[in-house]
């Protein structure tokens, strides 16, 4: 306990240290911002342009794919927001022997790479997100109840543990091929496959998306529980059992690389 | 002219080197690239079984499994960027090594871009071609596409590499004013993945948007040559769209050079 209080501090002094910097340069911080906003800006406008076309799409309307496609924003984005340094793990800090410095401090060390940096880019995704799922409330496409509010949150943090295991699980690949990023790019762009209804896919893809890399339940799969009828075990049980399950994966896996890790040079 | 081809062409040959020598992670960021075109070639799948079987928005199924993917092989050749050089030197300061040298920088830059879309030409954009025309050959039982478009689509690529280069080029210079160009490239691509074509074809636009796109240079660099190649433009129109895509190329050219004039002379770099 004593611990973990100890760890909330170091957080918040580093968090502050980064928040100064962005405040340091807030044009960029902006840009950043807007450019993650307008990507998926364009997302929503080829929607609305298909739907001049088209009454539905397999069954779905326009409403309830703009709320899918929302909701895959938010953990998508809490993740870039939280998490962004695992990226850098996977580029280059093991590759250039930077990782070293988060080996020396008493501190541990999972703890240190996501500590070091938040991504204010994360926020135009979680804008997004935010704008499109509060505009499909009023629409009543939604199931509102309790339970289902409950279990929105639960599955956005569910949602969120599980692109943090499939990032953290590609880069711990690098303390083997020093460096993993292109891996954890393809891995990663894979999610983009789950904005859209799934079945739209041949077999295999969506075999790929529930089973190997299960970015379905992130999105498709967790957002169509609150549009239709649907257990809540199937959907969002399946999710958190899941992300529990990618966490002590990814984890274990990346303890056990931290313990064969070489500094690079000589 | 042929001293202008012999300073030139090495950054050429360069920058094809260059990319051989990277080649893993480049076919693992081609094979992420792809990812995109399935993505649309299902949903459009989708979408097409949600009508009646008709033609939407000009094109029919099978023109629209085409477009998807030569889309993807038109844009990996013409879409070179130099901006992120252009930044990169902007940011580092090596571009005062480049005023220096008795050659130009932006004709160096796109020398070096024509070897990248050499290098893309032949990997894998060959290869996405060849699948696509057989796909569309034995699957979807279509002809073959005629050897007068394949030419003229190619031509109007050519061109489209050039408008596109041209214009990366004007928009590197943003780098002289703000050095986070990150999140600028972002609002490029996203912006060019739509003006061009790439995500959805501009047909599908109302027509007050087409009117306005008539009058931007974006429609020029992907939309034009594929819709070439699809065999949709013929006599007055295609010359018209290949007349529009080298007043472009005048155009961005001039462009370039008066932006360049101006903010080299307010340039200032520190150190020796």
């Amino acid at each position: 306990m004593k611990n973990l209080k100890r760890y909330f501090r170091l957080y918040k002094v580093l968090i502050a240290q980064f928040i100064k910097v962005v405040l340091q340069s807030k044009v960029d911080f902006l840009m950043g911002l807007f450019g993650f906003f307008f990507t998926q800006v364009t997302g929503i406008a080829f929607l609305y342009l298909i739907f001049e076309q088209i009454p539905s799409l397999q069954g779905w309307t326009l409403d309830q794919l703009i709320f899918i496609y929302g909701f895959a924003q938010l953990p998508r984005g809490i993740d870039h927001l939280l998490t962004d340094n695992i990226w850098k793990v996977a580029w280059w800090k093991v590759v250039t022997g930077e990782f070293d410095q988060y080996m020396l401090r008493p501190m541990n060390v999972f703890f240190q790479v996501i500590a070091e940096k938040l991504q204010p880019d994360a926020l135009g995704e979680l804008l997004v997100g935010i704008i499109l799922v509060i505009i499909s409330i009023p629409k009543g496409i939604l199931i509102i109840d309790g339970v289902h509010i409950a279990l929105f949150f639960v599955s956005i943090l569910a949602g969120a543990l599980i692109y943090t295991s499939i990032k953290l699980f590609f880069a711990t690949m690098s303390f083997w091929v020093k460096r993993s990023g292109p891996f954890l790019q393809v891995a990663y762009e894979m999610a983009d496959f789950a904005k859209y209804p799934i079945e739209i896919y041949a077999k295999p893809i969506q075999f790929i998306l529930t089973y190997v890399i299960p970015f379905g339940f992130v999105a498709y799969f967790s957002a169509s529980y609150f549009l239709v009828e649907k257990s809540a075990f199937s959907t969002i049980g399946m999710e958190c059992i899941i992300a529990v399950i990618l966490w002590f994966i990814a984890y274990g896996y990346f303890n056990y690389g931290i313990s064969k890790y070489e500094s690079a040079g000589n | 002219m042929k001293k202008f081809f012999k300073t030139y062409l090495p950054f050429t040959g360069n920058e094809i080197k260059r990319n051989l020598a990277y080649k893993g992670a480049f076919y693992l960021f081609v094979f992420c690239s792809l990812f995109g075109s399935f993505i649309s070639y299902y949903l459009w799948k989708a979408i097409y079984g949600s009508t009646d079987g008709g033609a939407i928005g000009g094109l029919t199924q099978n023109q629209m499994v085409i477009y998807v993917f030569m889309t993807y092989v038109t844009s990996s050749i013409v879409k070179v960027s130099i901006s992120e050089e252009v930044s990169e030197d902007v940011v580092k300061g090596t571009v005062a090594m480049n005023l220096i040298k008795p050659i130009d920088y932006r004709f160096s830059l796109i020398f070096k871009g024509i070897g990248s879309s050499v290098y893309r030409f032949l990997m894998p954009g060959i290869f996405v071609w060849i699948g696509v025309e057989l796909y569309s050959c034995l699957v979807l039982h279509e002809p073959f596409t005629g050897i007068v478009n394949l030419v003229l689509y190619l031509c109007s690529a050519m061109f489209s590499f050039f408008i596109y280069v041209l214009f990366d080029f004007c928009f590197g210079m943003i780098a002289f004013f703000t050095t986070y160009i990150f999140g600028l490239q972002m609002v490029k691509s996203a912006v060019l993945s739509f003006l061009t074509g790439e995500l959805i074809p501009l047909s599908f636009f109302p027509a007050v948007f087409q009117k306005v796109f008539d009058f931007l240079p974006f429609s020029s660099m992907v939309y034009t040559p594929v819709m070439i190649y699809l065999g949709k433009y013929s006599g007055s129109e295609l010359m018209f769209v290949l007349a529009r895509q080298v007043i472009w190329i005048v155009i961005l050219y001039a462009l370039g050079s008066l932006i360049w004039k101006k903010v080299t002379k307010r340039l200032v770099v520190l150190g020796g």
